[in-house]
C-alpha cells in the first residue's frame, strides 16, 4: 500500500518533530478541552441565523410562495440557484475523499475529514431548497414511489426533478457512510483517552466497538475502498443530474448538451473554494497550522485554478454554440444574460469565475493565506452567481417577449438562504468541537513517510551515495 | 290470563347447574382477552396491553379526525320543478347599463346567475359580448351593494319612505327632476309619463356622463332627427373612424366589432377584407385595429373632418399638420369615393358632426351603411338638459329629484355647483345600488335591483325589443325603480305586473309572451333600410368648427377604458379592475397616457429619469405628475403609450372613487370628470393642460413589459397586398422551418418498403393542402425520437384569428367567470403574479417617437395544448397530463408545486397560486401577510363560483382547460341523445365570449368541423402555430393577420424601432 520512502521534492505533509502521541493529542484535545470564546460567538450567530431561516420558510409556508418574488415568468428564483450552489460545493468533499483515495493522493489526510462533513452540511442546506419552494410542501412525499392506494400512481421517472429526488438522497447516504466509517478509529481513539463516564459512553456508542485489531483495520480499509468506488461515480453523475434540470429542458440558455461536464466542473471549483474559506479558519483557530500546511492549500488552488479555466471554456464555448447554431431565442437568451437588465449578474459570474482564479498561476499567490482566502470567497460568489445566472436569466426572457419579466428576491428567500449557512455552520460548529476535524489514523498513516521530521531524518540517508548505502544495508546485521 | 310460561329447552326447565352457569355468563365462548380487574396481573398482560393501546389509538384517531367544520347546506324542502341540482338553467335576459346594451343569456346554477352569456338570436349583438357583460354577474354579489333602503343616511323601511315622499311630493309646488341616464325600457319610459301625469310639474332629464349630444344635435339639424342611426360596419368596405374608438368604447362597441369582425375574415376563397382608416388623439383598440392611422390633436378633429369633406366633394388637397394625416385623407377621400363608405366620429361637437353627416351623405352612406330606416336609442341625453337643471337646482327652483343610473356628484364636470344645487332641493332621492357620491348626498336612497334580479324591458333600436328577467330574486331589500315610482305616483300594481300586462298586451296572448321570454327578443323579421335626405347647413358648420382655432399647447383628452366604462358599479368590480387595459396592460389604477417623446421632454436636464419611459420591466414605478386643466388639477403616475399623438395627455375616469363604493374602488386613481368642460351646447371632453414633473413616484401594475415582439416570428402580419400576391408566403415559411422533416430519406424508404408490400399506392395527394398536410404530419412523426401517438375519436382544437382579434378582453374576464379565476390584487399583479389563463400580447412596432407610425397588435396566448408538451414530462409526479383527446390536463390534487412545469413552459401560460386566493386551504385567513380579509372570500362573492370548475387551492399550478367542463358536458349530452357530438356543441367561454368570432374550436379529427375545415381549406394560408420548430406540436393555432395597408413596420429594422432599442 505505501512506499517507504517519500522523494525530497515533494514537501512533508504534516509539519514539525511530531510522534503518534503528538498527533493523537493536537487533534483530540480540542474535544476535550472546553471551547474557546470565538466558537461560542460564532456558535451563537449561526443558530440566530438558523432561527431566522427557520422563520423566513415557516413565514413562506403558512402565507404562501407568494411572499416570494418569483412569478409567472421567472418560477425558479433565489430557492433554486441556492440548492445548486450548494449541491456544488457539496462536491469537493466527495472528491479528496473518494477519487483522491483512489489516485492515492497522500495530501488529502490533512483535509478529507472536514471537507467531508462540509460536503454532508451542504447537502443538507441544498435540500432544504428543493423541498420547501414545492407550493405543498406537505406533499412532497408525492415523489417517492410509494405503493399507495391511488391505483397504480406512480411518479414520473421522465422528470429530472424526480432524478434529483434520488441522485441526491444516495448521494447524502453514500457520503454520510463513508464519512462516519473514517470516523470510527478516531471515536474509538477519545473513547479511550476519555476522562468522563459520560464521553466514554458516548464515544464508545459512536465507535461500534471498534478495537483496532488487524482485522478491523482489514474491514475498514475494505469498506473504505468500496464507499470510494460507489463515491467516485457519484462526484461526476450528482451534479449532471442536477444539470439536467435544465439541460432537458425546451428553454433557451438551458437546452444545452454541455451542462453536464460544466456543472461538474463547477461543483468541484466552487467545492474546493469552500473548503478553502473553511479549513483556512480551521487551522488558524484550531491552530492546526501543522497538519493543514500551505502545501494542502497550495493543491487544493490548482484545482481551483483548472476547475476555474474548465467553467471559463465552458461559457465561452456557450456563447459560441448560440452563435454558432443562428437560433434566434437561443442568440437571444446569450444577448439579454449579458447586456440586458440583468448584465451585472453575468459581470460578476465571468470576473469572478473567470478572470480571478487566474491569478494562481502564480505560486506566490497560491501559497499566500490571505489571499487564498479572499479568493476562496470570491469565487463562491462568482459560483452562486453562475447559478443564478443560468436559471434567471435564461426564464426572464425566453421565447415570447409578452411574457417577459424581471425578479428581485423578496426578504423570505433571502432569509431561507442565510438560514441555510445557519444550518452550515451551526453543524459546522457541532463537528469542530465533537469530532475530529482531521483524519487522526489517516495522518498517523503517512507521518512517517511524509511527516517533515522524518523526512529529516531520511536526509542523513538520502546524501549517501548509492555504494555506501548499499554497503551498509547489506553489512547491517 | 293465566301466566303461561314457555321454556326454551329442558334445561330451563330443570334448571341444571349448567344452565344456570349459563345464563350467569353473558357470552358463551371464553372471550380472546382477559377482563381481569388488573391489567398488569392478567394472564396475557403484554398482549392486552397491545390491544388496548392498539384500540384505543385507532378510536381516538378517528374520532380526532372525524370532527369536520360545519358546512351550511340548505337543501329544497320542496323541489322547485325546473330546477335539477348540477344542471344548469338558461334565462334570456338584457344587459343594459346606461345606453350600453347587450342581449344575454343568464346562466344560473341551482338558483344562482353564475355566468352571462351573448343572446345569438338577437340581431344587434349576436352573441357577441363585452368584458363589462362577462363581468356583470359579479356586480350582483358586491358586498358593498346596499342592503335596504335609507332615509337621512338611516336605515329605514320602504313604507317610512314612500310615506314622507308621497306627503314632500304632494306638499310641493316646485317641479320635480327626474334625472336618468339613457332610458332604453318602453314600459320605464311608459311609467314616468304616469307618473309625469300625477305630478303635472314633474320633467325627465336624461343625463349621460359620456355623451353623444353633439351626435343627437347634429342630426336633427341634418336629417330632422334627434336619434342616431343604425351602423352597418359589416357593409362598409371603407370605414373612417375620427376618433370613434367603436371598436371599443364607442356607442355600442359590441354590436360594432361583431360587423367589424365579419369584414376581416380574408381568405384565398374571399379576397375580400374591409379597411379601416383611423384618425385619434390616443391609442385605442380601433387605432390598434386600423389599416391607416393617423394621430391630431383632439382640437385638430374639426380640421381633419372639414379636409376629408373638402377632399371628398371637391378634391381639395387637405393641408393638415402633418403629412401623414393628409395623405390619410388623401386615400380615405379616395377609398370612399368608390362606395360602401363609412365615416364615424368620436367629437361631441354638433357641427364636427354636422360635416360628418355631410361627408356620409356625399359619399351615399345614407340608407347603405348607415340606416336611417332603424333607430339607435342607446343615447338620448341632450347636455344642455342637465346643465339647464343644475341651474335651476341652484336657484332653488327644484322641489324634488329623483337620480336612476347616473352620478353627477362623481360624473359631472362641475360637481361642486351639483353639490351646491343639491343642497337647495327638499327632497333628493337616489335610486343606486351602491353608496356612491350622489346617494351619499341624497335624502332618501332606495335602493334598485341588480339587472340580474329584474324584469324589464329594452328598445335598443326602434322596432327592436328585448326582454330582462330575473335569474335570482332578489337577494337584499331593494326595489325595482319602476316600483317606486309607481308607488308615488299613487299605482297599486307592482312594476312586474304591469310589465307583463304591457308585453302581453303588446304582443298579443300568452303563448307569444312566453316565446319571447324565451327568445328574449321581439325583432322584426328584416331590417327596414332607409336613407335620409341631408339638410344640414354645412358651410356654417365647417365656418363655426374653424372658428374654434386649435391650441398651440399640449390638450388633454378625457377617455374611457375599455374595463371599467363611464364608472359607476364597474370602479368597484375587481374582475375589470385587474384586467389589462388592451393598449397599455395596466391594472388597477388610472393614469396620464402620454407618448414616448413626450415623456422624454418631461425628463428636463436628461436625468435618465426610467419613470418617465415605457420601460416598466426593473421599475414598476411611475413618476408622478401633476396636470392642470379647467382651473382644476390633478396628480397621477405617467404611462408611456407608444402611438400617442406628442401633444396629447388621455386620462381614463371610473377611478377616484370614494371609499364608500366599495373595497376594491377606494384608493385607486383620481377622478378625470372635472376635466369635462360645457361649451355653451354641449360636453367636451378635450381640453388645453399643462403638466410638469413632480418629485412623487406610484407603482402601476403593467402585466407586459415588453412592447416589441422582436422580429420574432411568433405572430405573423403581412400587407393585403402582400397576401394577394403569394397567399402562401406564411406557408413557404413554415416549410422552410420545419418541411426538411416530411422527407426524411430513410423514412421515406421505410414507407415505400412498406408499401410495396401491402401493395398499396403511397398517398398522391400533390396539392398545396396535401403538401401542407404532408408537411405537418412529417413534422410531427419525424422532428422527434419519441413515439408519436395516435388521436382517435375526438382531438381538440383551437385557432385564434390575430386579423379578427381586436384586444378587447372579453375573452379574458369570460374565461374568469367560467373557471374561477382569482383575483389576486395590485401587490401581486407588480410581481407578476397574476391569474388569468388566457392574456393578450400586445406588441407596438414602429418608430416610438413618431405616433404615426406605430402598428400594434394583439395575441391572445393561453395554454397551447401542445400534443408534446414540455410541461408534462419535467412534473416529478405526473400531475399535469396528457388527454387522449389532445389536452394537457392538471390533476390538482397530485401537483405539489414545484413550478418546474411554468419554467418550461415556452408560452409562459402556466400560472400558480402563490397564495391562498380562494380560502381553500389548511391554513385559515392567511391570504394577506398583514391578516387582512378579503371580499372576493365572502360567502357573497363566492356565490359567483362555477361549481363546475374545481377551486385550486394554495401551491398549485393552474392553466387553461380548454373548458374542459364543457366538453365533459357536450360530449355527454350528445352520449345521452345517443348520438356522436356535433361540431358547435362544444364551445369554450374565450369563444363564447368573443365579438369578433376571431375564435373558433372544436374536434379536429372530424372534417366536418369548422376548425378541420378552416386550418385545411379556408384559412390554411393564414395558419401558423407559435414557435412551432420546438416541437411542442401545439392545439391551438393562430390566423396571421393581413392589415389593409400600403407597408408592414413591424420585424423589419429600419421601420420597427422598437426592435433596434428592445423595449
Amino acid at each position: 500500500m505505501h512506499l517507504k520512502y517519500e522523494s525530497f521534492v515533494r514537501e512533508p505533509l504534516v509539519d514539525g518533530d511530531k510522534t503518534y502521541r503528538q498527533v493523537t493529542e493536537d487533534i483530540i484535545s480540542p474535544i476535550e478541552k472546553k471551547p474557546g470564546r470565538m466558537w461560542y460567538v460564532g456558535f451563537f450567530f449561526s443558530v440566530a441565523l438558523l432561527m431566522f431561516g427557520v422563520f423566513s420558510v415557516t413565514w413562506a409556508v403558512y402565507w404562501g410562495l407568494g411572499t416570494w418574488n418569483v412569478n409567472r415568468t421567472i418560477g425558479w428564483g433565489w430557492d433554486i440557484t441556492n440548492f445548486v450552489w450548494w449541491v456544488g460545493i457539496g462536491h469537493a468533499g466527495t472528491l479528496i475523499s473518494a477519487i483522491l483515495l483512489l489516485f492515492r493522493q497522500g495530501w488529502r489526510t490533512g483535509v478529507n475529514r472536514a471537507a467531508e462533513a462540509m460536503t454532508i452540511f451542504a447537502v443538507m442546506c441544498a435540500g432544504q431548497f428543493p423541498i420547501f419552494h414545492m407550493g405543498r410542501v406537505w406533499d412532497a412525499f408525492f415523489v417517492m414511489p410509494y405503493p399507495n392506494s391511488r391505483g397504480a400512481l406512480w411518479p414520473n421517472f421522465n422528470s429530472p426533478l424526480m432524478w434529483d429526488v434520488f441522485a441526491i438522497s444516495t448521494y447524502f447516504t453514500v457520503s454520510l457512510l463513508f464519512w462516519y466509517s473514517g470516523l470510527i478509529p478516531d471515536f474509538a481513539t477519545v473513547r479511550d483517552r476519555a476522562k468522563t463516564a459520560l464521553r466514554k459512553r458516548l464515544y464508545g456508542v459512536a465507535s461500534f466497538g471498534w478495537t483496532g485489531t488487524v482485522k478491523n483495520w482489514q474491514r475498514h480499509e475494505a469498506l473504505s475502498l468500496v464507499l470510494a468506488g460507489l463515491s467516485t461515480p457519484l462526484v461526476l453523475s450528482v451534479h449532471t443530474i442536477v444539470s439536467f434540470d435544465f439541460a432537458t429542458s425546451v428553454i433557451p440558455g438551458w437546452h444545452t448538451t454541455i451542462f453536464p461536464p460544466y456543472f461538474v466542473a463547477g461543483a468541484i471549483f466552487s467545492g474546493f473554494a469552500m473548503v478553502q474559506t473553511l479549513l483556512i479558519m480551521v487551522r488558524k483557530i484550531l491552530h492546526l497550522e501543522e497538519y493543514i500546511t500551505i502545501g494542502h492549500l497550495e493543491a487544493m488552488n490548482k484545482v481551483i485554478v483548472l476547475t476555474g479555466s474548465i467553467v471559463g471554456v465552458a461559457y465561452l464555448t456557450e456563447l459560441f454554440m448560440a452563435w454558432y447554431s443562428q437560433v434566434p431565442y437561443e442568440m437571444g437568451a446569450f444577448k439579454w444574460r449579458i447586456a440586458g437588465p440583468y448584465w451585472w449578474s453575468y459581470w460578476a459570474m465571468m470576473t469572478c469565475n473567470v478572470i480571478s482564479p487566474q491569478f494562481f498561476w502564480f505560486k506566490k499567490l497560491r501559497r499566500n493565506v490571505p489571499f487564498t482566502f479572499i479568493m476562496s470567497i470570491v469565487v463562491n460568489i462568482g459560483m452562486w452567481f453562475e447559478r443564478f445566472v443560468i436559471i434567471v436569466t435564461s426564464l426572464y426572457r425566453d421565447y415570447l417577449p409578452g411574457s417577459w419579466a424581471y425578479y428581485t428576491p423578496a426578504w423570505p428567500e433571502i432569509g431561507f438562504y442565510l438560514g441555510t449557512f445557519g444550518l452550515f455552520f451551526t453543524c459546522f460548529f457541532l463537528f469542530a468541537k465533537y469530532f475530529p476535524v482531521i483524519a487522526v489514523a489517516e495522518i498517523k498513516f503517512v507521518l512517517k513517510t511524509s511527516g517533515q521530521s522524518y523526512k529529516q531524518k531520511m536526509e542523513v540517508i538520502d546524501e549517501k551515495s548509492a555504494e555506501d548505502f548499499v554497503h551498509e544495508q547489506e553489512h547491517a546485521h | 290470563m293465566s301466566q303461561k310460561q314457555y321454556w326454551k329447552g329442558l334445561e330451563e326447565l330443570q334448571d341444571t347447574a349448567a344452565h344456570k352457569e349459563v345464563v350467569a355468563n353473558e357470552f358463551k365462548e371464553p372471550l380472546p382477552f382477559d377482563l381481569s380487574d388488573s391489567l398488569l396481573e392478567a394472564t396475557t398482560p403484554r398482549r392486552d396491553f397491545l390491544k388496548y393501546l392498539g384500540y384505543s389509538t385507532v378510536a381516538a384517531t378517528l374520532v380526532a379526525s372525524c370532527e369536520m367544520p360545519v358546512r351550511r347546506a340548505i337543501p329544497y324542502a320542496i323541489k322547485p320543478e325546473d330546477i335539477v341540482p348540477g344542471v344548469p338553467n338558461y334565462y334570456a335576459s338584457t344587459f343594459v347599463d346606461g345606453g350600453d346594451y347587450c342581449a344575454v343569456v343568464v346562466k344560473t346554477r341551482d338558483g344562482r346567475p353564475i355566468k352571462i352569456e351573448g343572446n345569438e338570436r338577437s340581431s344587434i349583438s349576436r352573441g357577441g359580448t363585452s368584458a363589462r357583460v362577462q363581468a356583470s354577474v359579479l356586480n350582483l354579489y358586491d358586498k358593498a351593494r346596499l342592503r335596504q333602503p335609507y332615509a337621512d343616511g338611516k336605515e329605514a323601511t320602504f313604507e317610512a319612505i314612500d310615506r314622507s315622499v308621497k306627503d314632500a311630493l304632494s306638499s310641493n309646488t316646485k317641479p320635480v327632476y327626474i334625472l336618468t341616464g339613457s332610458m332604453m325600457s318602453p314600459t320605464t319610459k311608459e311609467i314616468i309619463s304616469q307618473f309625469v301625469a300625477k305630478y303635472p310639474t314633474a320633467k325627465h332629464v336624461v343625463y349621460d356622463p359620456i355623451s353623444y349630444s353633439g351626435m343627437l344635435l347634429a342630426n336633427e339639424a341634418s336629417y330632422g332627427k334627434r336619434a342616431l342611426p343604425s351602423y352597418h360596419f359589416d357593409k362598409a368596405q371603407t370605414i373612417v373612424s375620427l376618433g370613434a374608438d367603436f371598436l371599443g368604447t364607442w356607442l355600442s362597441p359590441i354590436e360594432f366589432a361583431k360587423q367589424y369582425g365579419a369584414g376581416r375574415k380574408v381568405s384565398v376563397k374571399n379576397m375580400k377584407l374591409s379597411k379601416l382608416y383611423n384618425v385619434e388623439s390616443m391609442h385605442t383598440i380601433t387605432g390598434a385595429a386600423a389599416d391607416h392611422r393617423a394621430t391630431c390633436k383632439p382640437s385638430e378633429t374639426g380640421a381633419v373632418a372639414i379636409a376629408l369633406y373638402n377632399a371628398i366633394v371637391s378634391g381639395t388637397q387637405p393641408a393638415l399638420a402633418s403629412k401623414k394625416l393628409n395623405d390619410l385623407v388623401n386615400g380615405a377621400a379616395a377609398d370612399l369615393k368608390k362606395g360602401n363608405g363609412l365615416v364615424v366620429c368620436g367629437s361631441n361637437d354638433v357641427n364636427i358632426q354636422i360635416v360628418v353627416n355631410a361627408i356620409n351623405n356625399a359619399i351615399g352612406a345614407n340608407g347603405n351603411t348607415i340606416n336611417w330606416g332603424v333607430t339607435s336609442n342607446y343615447k338620448q341625453g341632450i347636455d344642455a338638459d342637465m346643465v339647464a337643471m343644475v341651474d335651476a337646482m341652484n336657484a332653488g327652483q327644484v322641489g324634488a329629484v329623483m337620480i336612476h343610473g347616473v352620478n353627477p356628484v362623481y360624473e359631472y364636470h362641475d360637481n361642486k355647483k351639483f353639490i351646491d344645487g343639491l343642497v337647495k332641493v327638499p327632497v333628493t332621492v337616489s335610486f343606486a345600488d351602491h353608496m356612491d357620491e350622489t346617494a351619499q348626498r341624497c335624502k332618501f336612497i332606495v335602493p334598485d335591483h341588480n339587472y340580474l334580479e329584474s324584469w324589464g324591458d329594452a328598445e335598443p333600436k326602434t322596432g327592436y325589443y328585448s326582454l330582462m328577467q330575473p335569474g335570482i330574486a332578489p337577494l337584499f331589500k331593494t326595489r325595482a325603480f319602476q316600483d317606486s315610482l309607481m308607488t308615488w305616483a299613487g299605482s297599486t300594481t307592482t312594476y312586474g305586473d304591469f310589465w307583463k300586462q304591457y308585453w302581453t298586451n303588446k304582443l298579443g296572448g300568452q303563448s307569444n309572451f312566453d316565446a319571447a321570454l324565451q327568445d328574449g327578443i321581439i325583432e322584426p323579421a328584416t331590417m327596414p333600410t332607409a336613407g335620409a335626405s341631408f339638410a344640414g347647413n354645412v358651410a356654417d358648420a365647417i365656418a363655426k368648427v374653424q372658428v374654434a382655432k386649435a391650441s398651440t399647447g399640449l390638450e388633454l383628452v378625457v377617455y374611457q377604458k375599455v374595463a371599467i366604462g363611464h364608472g359607476g358599479a364597474w370602479s368597484n368590480n375587481p374582475w375589470l379592475l385587474e384586467m389589462p387595459d388592451p393598449i397599455t396592460k395596466a391594472t388597477w389604477d388610472n393614469y396620464a397616457c402620454v407618448s414616448p417623446k413626450r415623456a422624454k421632454e418631461l425628463d428636463k436636464g436628461g436625468s435618465q429619469d426610467v419613470e418617465l419611459t415605457g420601460i416598466n420591466e426593473v421599475v414598476t414605478a411611475k413618476r408622478v405628475i401633476k396636470i392642470k386643466a379647467n382651473g382644476t388639477d390633478v396628480e397621477l403616475p405617467v404611462v408611456v403609450v407608444p402611438g400617442m399623438h406628442n401633444d396629447v395627455v388621455a386620462i381614463a375616469v371610473g377611478y377616484g372613487r370614494n371609499a364608500k363604493i366599495g373595497r376594491a374602488a377606494a384608493n385607486m386613481g383620481k377622478n378625470a370628470y372635472p376635466f369635462v368642460s360645457y361649451n355653451g351646447q354641449t360636453f367636451a371632453y378635450n381640453t388645453g393642460v399643462t403638466i410638469e414633473k413632480t418629485a412623487n413616484k406610484y407603482d402601476v401594475a403593467i402585466t407586459q413589459t415588453h412592447h416589441s415582439y422582436e422580429g420574432r416570428p411568433i405572430v405573423h402580419e403581412y400587407t393585403f397586398e402582400e397576401f394577394a400576391k403569394d397567399p402562401n408566403v406564411l406557408q413557404k415559411e413554415r416549410e422552410a422551418e420545419i418541411g426538411e422533416f416530411a422527407h426524411l430519406p430513410w423514412v421515406e424508404e421505410k414507407k415505400e418498403k412498406k408499401g410495396a408490400e401491402e401493395g398499396a399506392e403511397e398517398g398522391t395527394d400533390k396539392t398545396v393542402t396535401g403538401a401542407n398536410s404532408k408537411m405537418e404530419e412529417g413534422f410531427r412523426q419525424n422532428g422527434t425520437l419519441y413515439p408519436n401517438y395516435e388521436s382517435p375519436g375526438i382531438h381538440w382544437g383551437m385557432s385564434i384569428d390575430l386579423n379578427s382579434c381586436i384586444g378587447c378582453g372579453a375573452c379574458v374576464i369570460g374565461c374568469q367567470a367560467e373557471n374561477n379565476i382569482s383575483v389576486v390584487g395590485k401587490d401581486h399583479i407588480l410581481k407578476a403574479h397574476e391569474m388569468h389563463w388566457i392574456r393578450i400580447d400586445r406588441y407596438f412596432s414602429g418608430m416610438p417617437d413618431e405616433p404615426d407610425t406605430i402598428q400594434t397588435m394583439f395575441q391572445p396566448m393561453m395554454c397551447q395544448h401542445c400534443d408534446n408538451a414540455p410541461c408534462e414530462n419535467v412534473c416529478p409526479v405526473s400531475a399535469t397530463n396528457h388527454s387522449s383527446e389532445g389536452l394537457n390536463q392538471m390533476a390538482y390534487n397530485r401537483c405539489i408545486g414545484t413550478k418546474y412545469c411554468a419554467n418550461n413552459c415556452p408560452y409562459k401560460v402556466r400560472h400558480f397560486n402563490w397564495m391562498d386566493w380562494n380560502g381553500a386551504d389548511s391554513f385559515a385567513d392567511n391570504l394577506y401577510e398583514d391578516g387582512r380579509r378579503d371580499d372576493m372570500n365572502d360567502d357573497l362573492t363566492r356565490m359567483v363560483l362555477n361549481p363546475d370548475v374545481t377551486v385550486r387551492s394554495r401551491g398549485v399550478m393552474e392553466k387553461c382547460t380548454f373548458c374542459v367542463q364543457r366538453l365533459q358536458d357536450a360530449k355527454l349530452t350528445a352520449k345521452k341523445l345517443g348520438r356522436p357530438m356535433q361540431d358547435g356543441e362544444a364551445r369554450t367561454a374565450c369563444q363564447q365570449a368573443c365579438p369578433t368570432d376571431a375564435i373558433v374550436f372544436g374536434n379536429v379529427n372530424d372534417t366536418t368541423s369548422a376548425i378541420h375545415k378552416l386550418r385545411k381549406e379556408e384559412h390554411r394560408e393564414r395558419t401558423f402555430y407559435v414557435i412551432e420548430q420546438i416541437h411542442t406540436l401545439p392545439n391551438v393555432n393562430y390566423l396571421a393577420k393581413v392589415r389593409n395597408t400600403d407597408v408592414i413596420v413591424g420585424g423589419n429594422e429600419k421601420t420597427d424601432d422598437f426592435m433596434n432599442q428592445h423595449i
